[in-house]
């Protein structure tokens, strides 16, 4: 399958490649692919392709450098997918390079784990360091642990591979969307993702995915298609994300009750025969006639009942999204992360599928990318990449079901961001349980901070790679070439391995050295692209000239179309025919249809709420939070709560509230909205830091003792504004593992809501470590490895 | 409709419907804006503007009543009006409207008074904190949108304009009939603020809600959170103009803290006065 | 509730603030004072010749204090010189006037003051007039600098210059009476008493100022009513500006300390004694400055959550 659509995809790029200049509009102005000076505009900014990491969207664009400085980061206005956009993160990301707080030489840690006393040492030091501890542990491999938080691989799996170790544990998935959306379309379409093709659709059905905050590159189709095609937009959603809110029709709705909701529609519209029988008889492995049978039990008055949104509409919503025929369904975390999940995932997904929406225009595209290769040769896979996920990874340590000896983390921060936070932090504050923590982060995270030794990695805008994402109708690769070089000592993780590997293997004589043969991150990347079938030495200039490869064209300002010999390209569709899915029986397998009532939310009472936490368009999780243009657009989480609701339990717009589940309470303040479910509250991640540096903590004053004096930034300690940093609600979130994935139910978590008692104050926490251990005991009884 | 021809003192007339000249606006469509906030990095990006002042900023308002509600987002900015009360109040003619229709600064004639800034009816105008990130670039004199006056004259669009996700920000020569902001101007409804003041911005929005784009609306329907976000910002951010009022504090108070700042505000005057003595006599 | 909330947005400072405040609070008092000087060289008013220095005197010092406020609060203080400059000024900007009006100003009240002080008629006449002239020109143009921003609802009206000079007055007498007051006590102390200025003048003076603040009374019933039957933005600006966050200098301070309590003192048997006088010219002097606090910063307040 991969590979037929590489050739259609080649065929274009060649043509694209003699493409004649297209005849613009004299009038108008480029879009993009320059950059000058506010004032001394005759000296344009030097440029250099750039790929946006922080996520995993993996936009393609360009650094501006002017005197050895990364100045400014945007779009590739070439670029089939992002055409010359980037989101307000990958716009802030440049400042990371010069940010105050970063850590510019490996640590090694003098104090007690946690205390905040480090030492600068050499690269010898550190390298000779870790090389020892992890040849010590080579006796038993598999207790040399990597948390791997990469939304691709950047050199730490392939070193997990190359010395032999399976234990590899994830904090997301290297793709785009969760692992219970995943595990559904690969078992249903053979594809882990599936693109909402928005630039040509009608009609937009969207279950709890935030394409306006968390999917930009598909966002500005998304607008496009409102005013150009005048779309229909309809959100469900348990509070009025951004998407919600620009939405033409937005629901709200119980958590976790999307799946029934589906399923009735899907009954509607099989019933009123607006279905596609021809395609549910050809390419799925039910007959049109049975899937109706099957379906007649989801009614939309059980639906109501469930939902809270009434029989009526969802009938109306039914035909109208049947009657459109250009129509697509969008789900991400809000579905998924319910313990109902997958059943969810798989009844949104039919109603593209029984519409016959799959890879039409505007429909529900399959993805087209490009795999990239890495370099030659290749270590054999352990199968560590499997996608075991961490949250529950330090219960485990503390049953005694893994000896640690080494645990590398990269790219994650468990600490902050993993349910049960907290316990994470205890896990890895005892040297008994973790006995050597190295850290790779360029900034000291919450995890980081418990490390033994860190050595800092480079950041996006230092770093040389290529990258490739299903975020266009068009697969295509990018590369970041990088103007700059490191800043201070640090250095790219797949040098450090490198060396570690070398320290290891001194003599090849192990078999290690042999893949961790190119002499620096331009050799890698050269090797993988030439190992990349399709690609070769030439795609590698293009892409450090233009940034993209394959060229499909120009990008015309006025409609936003990409234009090849005055056309504009044109996608091809039904690439699923002749050669079928990839799925054991070659069509789609429509697994169960079943939706039950999540049992975690059974009977509320009054002042009880399921806890929805939600990504906000300014942050990416922890990679952005000290960055300052960022945070000062987004800094602060009050917990939203239903105006009704609040007023009823007496609380007041701003007042401090306690937030207590299972495990224990935070102290944070109301915001009183009417955008949410009544039964629903809301707190945003990304913030409420306990490390990384001054802007992560609102705390101009806060240096670190290894912050640099060169790296200083007047703007913030003298213009930083804001004090309130928000609170973290992942510590009071106890793990729930959807036992089919092993992703964590994070949308599930109920809660009580109260003002605060006297005593409290903003930020508190207060959690109870050992009912989070009884909860996993109670969920796995010890045995979940 | 005849077009007004007049022109504040010493500076150039509007350029509104005049046959032959540029005159430079931007259209920004509501239905297209995401909120996502690309056009407010990329503006501090592209000038380095310190913590606390903005170029451009976006609004957010929520509307209605659960569950009939929708978010709506505004972006702001220098409206590059035809007739500008700020080039017209200015004692030193550092603002300047230039003939394309760019409303400019010229940071080297700016004594700092901030003249301009009262009488802007639209608070698209900041003065730059005395300490930002690069320190070669102007600091306490006042700034504004310059329309990214230096892009377009290389042939590219303002940087807002080249970030915008939702491609809600269309720029263009409002003057030429061929333009996508003239044509969207007449096939849309377009809207501009504070209309009854006769400045005749050259921004102007495509499905604006009367209420967020009204002043007194602003004033009285913000939130908790906003206001009290506010008096953080107030205390804390330095603003050189010593007379921010925090609500809820007594006037003594008030008083007090204004005179503290202007005192704090000495020592980094003085190096500021400092510098441009060494660099007026002894370079 | 069907409007809409604002649920984010951007802040602004207030662009002028404290300092301007005081400052246009110090020109009104000088310029205030100085009418009073006037009176006896410029107006022919015999028994006012003995307050025609020490007033001077006081307006003189009360300007120095103003570049001092006005240059420091500039964000480049070294370029004030740039009002100056011919290839600089601005014909259309209110502020290029006024730095001229404030340049000349005490300049002028100087040679007025060498003049009374040498005893010369034709030059004190000549160039107190002048001078009368210019205190009048730079109290209007306080009112105007801010009245000219037609954005601002609090401060865009025709009776600014009015209530500007009305307050330059009203404070004018009120600080000067406690000016000699104050004076008096001195030269007592240091037994020259036949430098004291006639208490009497004083008694009058305070009835000059108890007509102007009845006069500022009718005025700002006049903005009143401008506001209440205004439109909205009027409307709100009294409501939730003036009575709202600047109550305290407003309808306390202005108002009520600054206005009613005077009148009354002056109207009662009070106003023959030294007590009442005082008492009233405070509170004048604070009431004025209350008007000047609400006058820069209200109008600018409400915009800034715009
Ligand atoms: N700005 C930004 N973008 C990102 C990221 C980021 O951190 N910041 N991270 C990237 C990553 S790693 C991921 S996984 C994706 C995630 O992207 P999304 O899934 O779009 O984002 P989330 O905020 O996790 O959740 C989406 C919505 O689910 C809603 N929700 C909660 N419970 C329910 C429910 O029961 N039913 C329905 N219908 N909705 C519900 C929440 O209110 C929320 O608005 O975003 C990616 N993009
Ligand atoms: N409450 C709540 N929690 C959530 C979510 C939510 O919606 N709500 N979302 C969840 C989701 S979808 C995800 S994917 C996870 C993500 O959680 P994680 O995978 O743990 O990712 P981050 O928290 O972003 O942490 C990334 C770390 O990488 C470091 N880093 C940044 N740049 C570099 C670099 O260039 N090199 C190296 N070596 N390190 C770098 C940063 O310092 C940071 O510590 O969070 C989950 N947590
Ligand atoms: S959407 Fe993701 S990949 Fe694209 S610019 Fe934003 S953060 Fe970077
Ligand atoms: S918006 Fe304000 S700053 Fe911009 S031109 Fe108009 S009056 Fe001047
Ligand atoms: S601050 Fe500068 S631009 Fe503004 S009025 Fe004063 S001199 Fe003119
Ligand atoms: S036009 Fe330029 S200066 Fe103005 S808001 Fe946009 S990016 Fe900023
Ligand atoms: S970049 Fe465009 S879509 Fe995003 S907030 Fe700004 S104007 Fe709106
Ligand atoms: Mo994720």
């Amino acid at each position: 399958m991969a590979d037929i659509d590489r050739r259609k995809f080649m065929k274009l790029g060649a043509a694209a490649s003699v493409a004649c200049p297209v005849l613009l509009n004299a009038m108008e102005l480029d879009l993009g692919g320059q950059d000058f000076h506010q004032i001394r505009t005759f000296h344009p900014r030097r440029r250099k392709p750039y790929l946006c990491t922080l996520c995993p969207y993996f936009d393609g664009g360009f650094t501006y450098a002017e005197d050895g400085e990364i100045k400014k980061t945007e779009g590739n206005p070439d670029h089939i997918a992002t055409r010359g956009k980037f989101c307000a993160k990958g716009m802030a990301s440049f400042f990371s390079a010069t940010d105050p707080d970063r850590i510019l030489a490996p640590l090694k840690r003098v104090g007690a784990r946690g205390s905040g006393q480090w030492q600068e040492i050499s690269w010898d030091e550190a390298i000779a360091e870790v090389a020892g501890r992890v040849r010590d542990a080579l006796t038993d491999v598999d207790s040399i642990y990597l948390n791997e938080g990469g939304f691709k691989d950047g050199g730490t799996v392939r070193f997990m591979d190359t010395i032999g170790s399976k234990s590899v544990i994830r904090s997301r998935l290297p793709s785009i969307g969760t692992a219970p959306k995943q595990a559904v379309l690969e078992q249903v379409l053979g594809f882990k993702t599936v693109l909402p093709d928005f630039e040509h659709t009608k009609y937009v059905l969207n279950f709890g995915a935030n394409i306006m905050e968390t999917a930009l590159p598909l966002a500005q189709r998304l607008t496009d298609g409102i005013v150009n095609n005048r779309l229909k937009l309809v959100t469900f959603d348990v509070r009025m994300s951004n998407t919600a809110g620009r939405s033409d029709e937005w629901f709200p709705v119980f958590p976790g009750s999307d799946g029934i909701i589906a399923l009735a529609m899907a009954n509607i519209i099989m019933q009123k025969g607006l279905a596609d029988p021809d395609f549910i008889d050809t390419w799925t492995n039910y007959s049109s006639e049975q899937l109706a049978v099957d379906l007649e039990k989801f009614t939309p008055e059980q639906a109501e009942k469930a939902s809270g949104v009434p029989a009526k509409t969802i009938r109306k919503i039914a035909l109208e999204f049947a009657r459109s025929k250009q129509a697509t369904v969008v789900s991400q975390n809000g579905i998924s992360w319910h313990r109902n999940g997958i059943d969810t995932e798989m009844a949104c997904l039919l109603l593209a599928v029984i519409t016959g929406n799959i890879d039409t225009a505007g429909g529900c595209c399959l993805p087209r990318q490009f795999n990239v290769a890495t370099p030659q040769p290749v270590p054999a896979p352990t199968g560590s990449t499997s996608k075991r996920l961490n949250p529950v990874f330090p219960f485990e340590v503390k049953d005694g079901l893994h000896r640690v000896q080494v645990f590398f983390n990269h790219m994650s921060n468990p600490a902050y961001s993993s349910p049960a936070a907290s316990y994470w932090r205890e896990v890895l504050k005892d040297p008994e349980l973790i006995p050597y923590f190295v850290d790779f982060s360029p900034f000291m995270s919450e995890t980081a901070e418990l490390a033994d030794i860190i050595l800092p990695d480079v950041v996006d805008v230092e770093r040389h790679d290529v990258g490739s994402s299903p975020t266009a109708l068009w697969p295509w690769v990018s590369m970041s070439y990088p103007e700059i070089e490191p800043r201070g000592m640090a250095q790219d993780v797949r040098m450090t391995l490198k060396k570690i590997v070398e320290a290891i293997d001194p003599d090849g004589s192990r078999g290690m050295r042999q893949y961790w043969a190119f002499s620096d991150t331009r050799q890698s990347v050269k090797q993988a692209v030439d190992a990349t079938p399709g690609m070769s030495k030439r795609s590698y200039k293009k892409m450090r000239s233009r940034g993209t490869w394959p060229q499909y064209g120009k990008i015309d300002p006025a409609t936003r179309q990409i234009i090849n010999n005055g056309e504009p390209v044109e996608a091809e569709y039904h690439t699923y025919n002749p050669a079928g899915f990839p799925t054991p029986s070659g069509k789609i397998e429509i697994q169960t249809l079943a939706w039950s009532a999540n049992p975690a939310h059974g009977d509320l009472k009054p002042n009880e709420f399921v806890l929805t936490t939600f990504k906000v368009a300014c942050q990416s999780l922890s990679l952005t939070s000290n960055l300052k243009y960022l945070s000062e657009l987004w800094h602060s989480n009050p917990l939203w709560i239903n105006r009704g609701v609040a007023r009823k339990s007496g609380i007041g717009d701003g007042d401090l509230v306690r937030v207590t589940s299972e495990v224990g309470h935070m102290v944070t303040r109301a915001w009183l909205t009417e955008g949410i479910h009544p039964q629903t509250i809301g707190i945003s991640t990304s913030v409420g830091r306990t490390a990384y540096g001054r802007v992560a903590l609102a705390d101009p004053h806060a240096h670190a003792s290894f912050a640099r004096k060169e790296q200083e930034d007047p703007d913030i300690d003298h213009n930083l504004w804001w004090r309130d940093g928000g609170v973290s609600a992942n510590d009071i979130i106890p793990i729930f593992i959807d036992p089919e994935t092993g992703a964590q139910v994070w949308n599930d978590t109920v809660v009580t809501v109260s003002p605060a008692e006297s005593g409290d104050s903003y930020g508190d926490i207060s959690v109870d470590n050992t009912m989070h251990f009884a909860i996993y005991k109670k969920l796995y009884g010890g045995n979940a490895a | 409709m005849r077009e007004r021809q007049r022109s504040y003192g010493l500076q150039t007339p509007g350029t509104r419907g005049v046959p032959g000249m540029k005159r430079y606006g931007m259209v920004i469509d509501l239905r297209k804006c995401i909120g996502c906030m690309s056009c407010v990095v990329a503006c501090k990006a592209e000038f380095g503007v310190p913590m606390g002042v903005w170029r451009t900023w976006v609004k957010v308002a929520d509307k209605g009543t659960y569950p009939n509600t929708k978010r709506i987002f505004m972006p702001r900015m220098c409206n590059h009006c035809d007739y500008p009360v700020c080039v017209r109040n200015c004692p030193t003619q550092a603002t300047y409207k230039h003939k394309d229709g760019f409303v400019l600064q010229r940071y080297n004639r700016c004594i700092g008074c901030r003249t301009c800034m009262v009488a802007c009816p639209y608070n698209a105008r900041h003065l730059i904190p005395a300490k930002r990130t690069d320190k070669n670039l102007p600091k306490l004199v006042v700034d504004k949108c310059t329309l990214c006056i230096h892009r377009v004259k290389k042939g590219l669009v303002p940087a807002c304009v080249q970030a915008c996700v939702g491609g809600a920000r269309i720029f263009g020569d409002m003057n030429d009939p061929n333009s996508e902001v003239a044509q969207l101007a007449t096939r849309e409804t377009l809207t501009v603020l504070k209309p009854e003041l006769g400045t005749s911005p050259s921004v102007s929005y495509i499905g604006g809600d009367w209420e967020i784009m009204d002043e007194s609306h602003s004033y009285l329907n913000r939130t908790t959170q906003l206001r009290e976000e506010f008096n953080t910002y107030k205390r804390n951010h330095e603003g050189d103009a010593f007379g921010d009022i925090v609500e809820g504090e007594s006037t003594m108070r008030q008083v007090s803290r204004n005179f503290g700042g202007f005192l704090r505000s000495i020592p980094h005057k003085a190096k500021e006065v400092f510098d441009a003595y060494v660099n007026l006599y002894l370079r | 509730m069907n409007e809409s909330v604002i649920i984010s947005n951007v802040f602004h400072h207030v662009a002028w603030g404290t300092t301007i405040s005081v400052y246009f609070w110090l020109v009104g008092a000088s310029a205030g004072a100085y009418v009073i000087a006037s009176l006896g060289w410029v107006f022919g008013v015999e028994r006012y010749k003995q307050l025609a220095l020490p007033a001077t005197g006081m307006a003189i010092i009360l300007l120095m204090l103003v570049p001092v406020l006005l240059v420091w609060d500039l964000g480049q203080p070294l370029r004030f010189i740039y009002l100056m400059l011919p290839s600089y000024w601005h014909a259309t900007g209110p502020m290029s006037w006024g730095s001229v009006l404030i340049m000349i100003y005490p300049i002028t009240m100087m040679f007025y003051g060498y003049s009374v002080i040498k005893e010369n008629k034709r030059w004190a006449k000549m160039i107190g007039g002048l001078c009368v002239f210019l205190a009048v020109a730079v109290e209007l143009y306080t009112g105007v600098v801010m009245e000219f921003n037609p954005g601002r609802s609090l401060n865009h009206t025709a009776l600014a210059p009015l209530l500007f000079l009305t307050g330059a007055f009203i404070s004018g007498v009120a600080v000067l009476v406690l000016w000699v007051w104050i004076r008096n006590m001195i030269v007592s102390a240091i037994s020259r008493a036949e430098k004291r200025v006639d208490w009497s003048l004083m008694e009058e003076l305070a009835q000059y100022m108890m007509y102007g603040l009845i006069f500022d009374a009718f005025l700002l019933f006049l903005e009143f009513m401008q506001s209440v039957y205004g439109n909205q933005d009027e409307v709100m600006a009294h409501e939730e500006v003036l009575l709202g966050v600047f109550r305290f200098s407003y309808l306390w301070l202005e108002i009520v300390i600054g206005l009613l309590i005077p009148i009354i003192i002056l109207v009662s048997p009070l106003k023959r004694t030294r007590f009442g006088i005082v008492i009233a010219c405070i509170m004048v002097g604070a009431g004025v400055y209350g008007m000047r606090i609400w006058w820069v910063m209200g109008g600018q307040y409400l915009q800034t959550f715009y």
